[in-house]
């Protein structure tokens, strides 16, 4: 039966299915036993007993089968009944008006139950599919409405694990502005704080990248004011190296999320400041070919450890001989936020020695001037 | 001397800023959330209001609204970093600056005075951040006594800017000052007049400084 529920059966019944035969042979077996009957009962009941009884069958029949054995069973039956009831017997021939009405009433009956049939079937089926969207629609709406769900939780649970690790940390911070800057043992709380600032920081970052609900808001910008921003946190850092930036001077606007570029130079240059010895320069360079602005960013450090450029940018990721401290993770951001931004970044030991990283960002851009 | 008000949910805070602003002769009271920040500020009625913004229960932005309803007392507002829209919101629901924690104590008070300074009350027609001298009588700006030539929307732009000298200003703040909203794309127009307005005014004159995803302020050098 249940491939008869299936539309294809209904709209076009010409491949005939496994259950359609198996229902033409009941059919037939049928209308065999029925006719058998009613021939023994025949001296008792007459000949329109076997009319309806027949046409009970094929009613029966095609409340459950499909059109084609309805069909057959009403022609067959009709035959039967001709052939062996309706006086004269053995023949084809119908004297009787009423007989001959009877034998029409077979036909429009078994027509318009498949007719009917068909009707029905196809609302059935129409009304299973609907039912079978609706709740694939609440099911849509019931995940979608728990991942919203867990995501507001996330996202609170997230704040408030922020807010509690960045308190102590304020708390410490203001109290040492307190304490004065002559005392040498509040200088080294100091810098730990700052570490732990950035850890705190840094860990909070990454897992806003990797929940994926970082979204960019791109809006016209000045690439003074990026770098500015970027340079801004890491002062304390870049007072010991001479930061030289070029290429910043013909770049027109641009529009692009600056809050997470400055980010990603902000960790490139901490990074700079942390692997270069110190007197060393650093350089940024900026260029603009088509709709991609490039960055270049060089420090004169070591440069990278062989074979290193693309592990670099994997979480906790730390090169072999790498200062103690840090998380490992600030590449980890770079370029998670750079992807966000539709943008990429590679690393690579500069020929004339020193890490040299670049950033690759698609930006929408119009004359400055 | 001037009375401060600190609402902040965090006690330790609370005490150490109490220190930092009695040590500046600051009379202080002070809020655990924001309800009683607001009976605080009606029964006190300090001089400066030290918010956080992210107070349970009644959040700091709903407190400065509320604030906002009967009075125009300076409002610094206390936030974390990443939290740039809720900054933006409480700029332009009348918070008069903000520091981002952790802060430093020379910053916030740097803060705190200079929105002290009553808001620009225009009862001299000039308007003075040091070299830099705008008349606003004759559409007139100098800088160092040399006349700087300006277009219309530069001087009201860098009007704007030198009003609120020192202090964040948010981009719709400035352009629904200058531009009344009537431009299509009024930040890259903004951006445009910045630029050429840092170039009239070169290295010697007060630095216009953009904060990514706020604004700009206008710093003294």
């Amino acid at each position: 039966m249940s491939d008869a529920r299936s539309p294809s059966v209904q709209v076009s019944p010409t491949p005939v299915s496994l259950a359609e035969v198996g229902q033409y042979s009941c059919g037939l077996t049928l209308v065999f036993v029925l006719a058998s009957t009613c021939w023994v009962l025949l001296p008792y009941t007459g000949d329109l007993f076997a009319a309806l009884v027949f046409l009970m069958a094929i009613v029966l029949a095609g409340t459950r089968w499909n059109r084609g054995p309805v069909l057959m069973m009403a022609v067959v039956s009709a035959l039967v009944w001709d052939y062996f009831f309706i006086p004269p017997q053995f023949t084809l021939n119908i004297d009787k008006p009423q007989d001959m009405v009877m034998f029409s009433l077979f036909f429009i009956v078994a027509l318009s139950m498949g007719h009917l049939i068909t009707r029905l079937r196809a609302r059935e089926a129409a009304l299973a599919q609907h039912h079978q969207e609706r709740e694939h629609l609440l099911e849509l709406k019931h995940r979608t409405e728990m991942l919203a769900e867990s995501e507001r939780l996330h996202r609170t649970l997230l704040d408030s694990v922020a807010h509690e690790l960045k308190t102590p940390i304020a708390i410490i911070r203001t109290a040492l502005d307190g304490l004065g800057q002559g005392n040498p043992y509040a200088k080294e709380i100091e810098t730990a704080n700052r570490r732990l600032q950035r850890i705190v920081e840094s860990f909070l970052e990454m897992t806003q990248v990797e929940s994926e609900a970082l979204e960019p808001q791109p809006d016209w910008c000045e690439i003074g004011d990026v770098l500015h921003a970027a340079t801004k946190p890491n002062q304390q850092e870049l007072a010991a190296h001479t930061l030289r930036i070029t290429g910043t001077e013909d770049l027109p606007l641009l529009r692009l999320d600056s809050r997470l570029l400055a980010q990603v130079l902000g960790n490139l240059l901490h990074n700079a400041t942390r692997y270069a010895p110190s007197g060393t320069d650093i350089e940024i360079h900026a260029a603009l070919a088509g709709n991609t602005l490039e960055l270049r960013v060089r420090d004169h450090g070591p440069g990278l450890p062989l074979g290193s450029e693309d592990q670099l940018f994997e979480k906790f990721y730390r090169a072999p001989d790498s200062p103690t401290g840090g998380t490992g993770l600030g590449l980890a951001i770079a370029r998670g936020l750079m992807r966000a931004m539709k943008g990429d970044i590679e690393a690579h030991t500069h020929p004339e020695g020193g890490a040299e990283f670049v950033l690759h960002l698609p930006v929408k851009t119009r004359s400055a001037a | 001397m001037s009375k401060a008000l600190i609402i902040d949910d965090e006690q330790q805070m609370r005490r150490l800023l109490r220190m930092v602003l009695e040590s500046r002769g600051y009379e202080v009271c002070e809020a655990a959330e924001g309800q009683l920040g607001l009976q605080e500020a009606a029964f006190h009625r300090p001089d400066v209001v030290l918010l956080d913004l992210g107070l349970p229960g009644m959040n700091g932005l709903e407190v400065l609204k509320r604030l906002r309803e009967w009075s125009d007392v300076p409002v610094l507002v206390l936030s974390v970093r990443d939290k740039e829209t809720i900054k933006v919101e409480a700029l332009e629901n009348g918070a008069d600056d903000y520091v981002t924690k952790p802060f430093g104590t020379a910053e916030l008070l740097a803060r705190l005075t200079v929105i002290q300074r009553r808001r620009f009350t225009r009862q001299s027609a000039e308007i003075v951040v040091g070299e830099l001298k705008l008349d606003l009588l004759h559409h007139e700006a100098s800088l160092d006594e040399a006349p700087l030539k300006l277009t219309p929307t530069e001087f009201a732009l860098l009007k704007v800017l030198a009003e609120h000298a020192g202090r964040i200003v948010t981009q719709n703040q400035i352009m629904k000052q200058v531009w009344a909203g009537q431009t299509s794309d009024p930040s890259e127009g903004l951006r445009v007049h910045i630029n050429h307005l840092r170039k009239k005014i070169g290295e010697s004159g007060p630095r216009i400084v953009n904060e990514p995803g706020i604004g700009y302020r206008l710093e003294d050098s």
